[in-house]
């Protein structure tokens, strides 16, 4: 038993086993992006396409407004990433660093906002984006993202403002320098690492939201991307190839955004998860 | 030391700093939880008391739609938590390099939930998709219809649901493998402990906490189930995959009928909170 536990051949297989269970779905839709048409209703299926062709890609920007949807969903997503950073910023320097009382009443108060269901939130948010005027506009989405990424945001920043020494801001208030002063100079730069941790969070979220986007964006130029990729089935129509297109297309960023900060992602998330 | 609008003390700094997340809170949490019990006693005629509640309890759709999201929950939650513990024991091999395994661990916890279920809708596929062709070159000659009927579009969609959460849980499950010291092990070893003991007796009591944790939240988003079946099925066929939250996004965007919504909506809120206590109470005392 020690044996095998321990044995190379344990390991490729367990690693095998992993990497096609995380990768062969988008696996399987790139190379479903490739087929032809013809090759995709014949019968028995092809796993490898036959006759590569790049005509979805060029249909998914044709066909559909994919480059309005993309826009869209960067415009929300950053906007909102950088609201709940300010906010998760402040809240968590008040929490780590000044004389709080009750500051595990606060941080907890604010970890349990994101434990309210989205969907029963939707109703009134709903209704009260409708009642302003406020319904397809990047604002409708903006704030409630920004409330829904600030608690992890906060979990993040706390821990790693707690790292930084208090020597280095007690050594800029005695060279005069105010405490805004101190935490603006200090303290965020060497926090950068944190506050980048914790927007890639926030950004991947607020790309990925399906439910909020479709109820209070659903006019088709102010669809993001999810729901407009969504969107592209018909009512009888199912256009596989080009769907599978627009959706490589759009997982793109994330994707490269966890392949180049793999460790800070997986910081943040289990940071995140263990702490809450 | 005298304090200045540039210079406030600590205190004023503190209660000031916090103010924008709690203005948040309070005006996207707070105030829309209070005024969806308002509305959940209205309806377009006006107040009608617990009119709304009463109907929920006559409605046929209702009951179906919590039987689906109780099913949803009590098989996926469970299901990735196993897949998520297979996974995270398997990351933890002293592999020479981490990077390959952890990505594909990472990827589907990246990829949208709604991507998800336009990718293995295409994948249940009854004439096209590749789990029927693989059935059918494992010797099985009628292709299953996955999404038109009832029973297999509801197993399609939590094995689903199973993929896309399974990963997450194994990191959270990982990170909490990687904190049990090695000694603990060693010392096992030296007693004579074997390989089965070893997990029974040091692994799984030290991940609990971990797990108390992946769990809780697991639970609660299994509970709100919305973005794979309505990519997948759109709760079809009929409404025999239609959610809780199906059911409320329908009432409330597509009939406007913001009462009834309501009250589904409270509905779904007290079943959260309830989750959440149960949890902490007989699970975390057992951590």
């Amino acid at each position: 038993m020690k044996n095998l536990w321990t044995s190379a051949r344990l390991r490729w297989l367990a690693a095998a086993w992993l990497m096609v269970n995380g990768f062969f779905p988008l696996l399987w839709m790139v190379l479903t992006s490739f087929k032809a048409e013809s090759e995709l209703v014949a019968k028995p299926i092809t796993w490898w396409p036959q006759h590569a062709t790049f005509e979805h890609y060029v249909g998914a920007f044709t066909t559909q407004p994919l480059l309005r949807y993309l826009s869209n969903s960067l415009i929300v997503a950053s906007v909102s990433t950088l609201t709940s950073l300010f906010v998760a910023t402040c809240a968590a320097y008040a929490i780590a660093r000044l004389n709080l009382r009750r500051r595990q009443w606060v941080l907890t108060a604010i970890v349990a906002s994101s434990m309210f269901p989205i969907i029963t939130l939707l109703v009134p948010i709903f209704e009260t984006m409708r009642s302003l005027n406020l319904l397809n506009t990047y604002t409708a989405l903006v704030i409630p993202y920004t409330v829904i990424n600030m608690p992890v945001c906060t979990l993040v920043l706390v821990s790693f403002f707690q790292s930084i020494p208090r020597d280095l801001e007690n050594a800029a208030m005695i060279d005069g320098c105010s405490r805004v002063g101190a935490l603006w100079r200090i303290v965020l730069p060497l926090a950068a690492p944190g506050v980048f941790t914790a927007g890639i969070l926030a950004f991947v979220n607020a790309w990925d939201e399906f439910l909020l986007a479709l109820s209070l964006n659903s006019a088709a130029a102010m669809r993001t991307a999810p729901v407009g990729i969504a969107m592209y089935q018909g009512e009888f129509t199912f256009p596989w190839p080009v769907i599978s297109a627009a959706l490589v297309v759009t997982v793109i960023p994330v994707a490269l955004l966890i392949v180049f900060f793999q460790e800070r992602v997986i910081g943040g998330l289990t940071q995140g998860g263990l702490k809450g | 030391m005298k304090s200045t609008w540039r210079d406030p003390s600590e205190k004023t700094l503190a209660w000031l700093l916090l103010t924008p997340a709690f203005a948040l809170i309070a005006l996207v949490v707070v105030y829309p939880v209070g005024k969806l019990i308002y509305n959940s006693f209205f309806q377009s005629t006006g107040f009608v008391g617990w009119q709304n509640y009463a109907d929920a309890l006559q409605d046929q759709e209702f009951w179906e739609a919590m039987f689906n999201t109780l099913g949803i929950t009590l098989i996926t939650v469970p299901g990735a938590l196993l897949v998520g513990l297979v996974f995270a024991m398997l990351a933890n091999l002293p592999f020479k390099r981490k990077w390959p395994v952890r990505l594909a661990l990472l990827l589907p916890w990246a990829l949208p939930l709604s991507f998800c279920g336009l990718i293995f809708a295409w994948f249940f596929h009854t004439d096209y998709g590749i789990v029927n062709d693989v059935l059918r070159m494992a010797g099985l000659q009628e292709p299953t219809m996955w999404l038109l009927r009832p029973g297999w579009a509801f197993a399609a969609i939590c094995l689903t649901i199973i993929w896309k959460t399974s990963s997450f849980m194994a990191l959270i499950l990982l990170a909490g493998l990687q904190m049990i010291p090695r000694s603990l092990y060693e010392a096992a070893e030296v007693d004579g402990a074997t390989p089965w003991q070893q997990f029974w007796q040091i692994t799984l009591p030290l991940l609990v906490p971990s797990m108390v944790v992946a769990l809780i939240f697991r639970t609660l988003t299994a509970l709100q189930t919305f973005d794979i079946p309505y990519t997948m099925t759109k709760g079809g066929p009929g409404s025999a995959t239609q959610t809780l939250a199906m059911l409320i996004h329908k009432t409330t965007v597509d009939y406007l009928d913001l009462g009834y919504g309501s009250t589904l909506a409270v509905l779904m809120f007290v079943m959260s909170l309830l989750v959440t206590g149960v949890y902490l109470k007989h699970v975390g005392r057992a951590a």
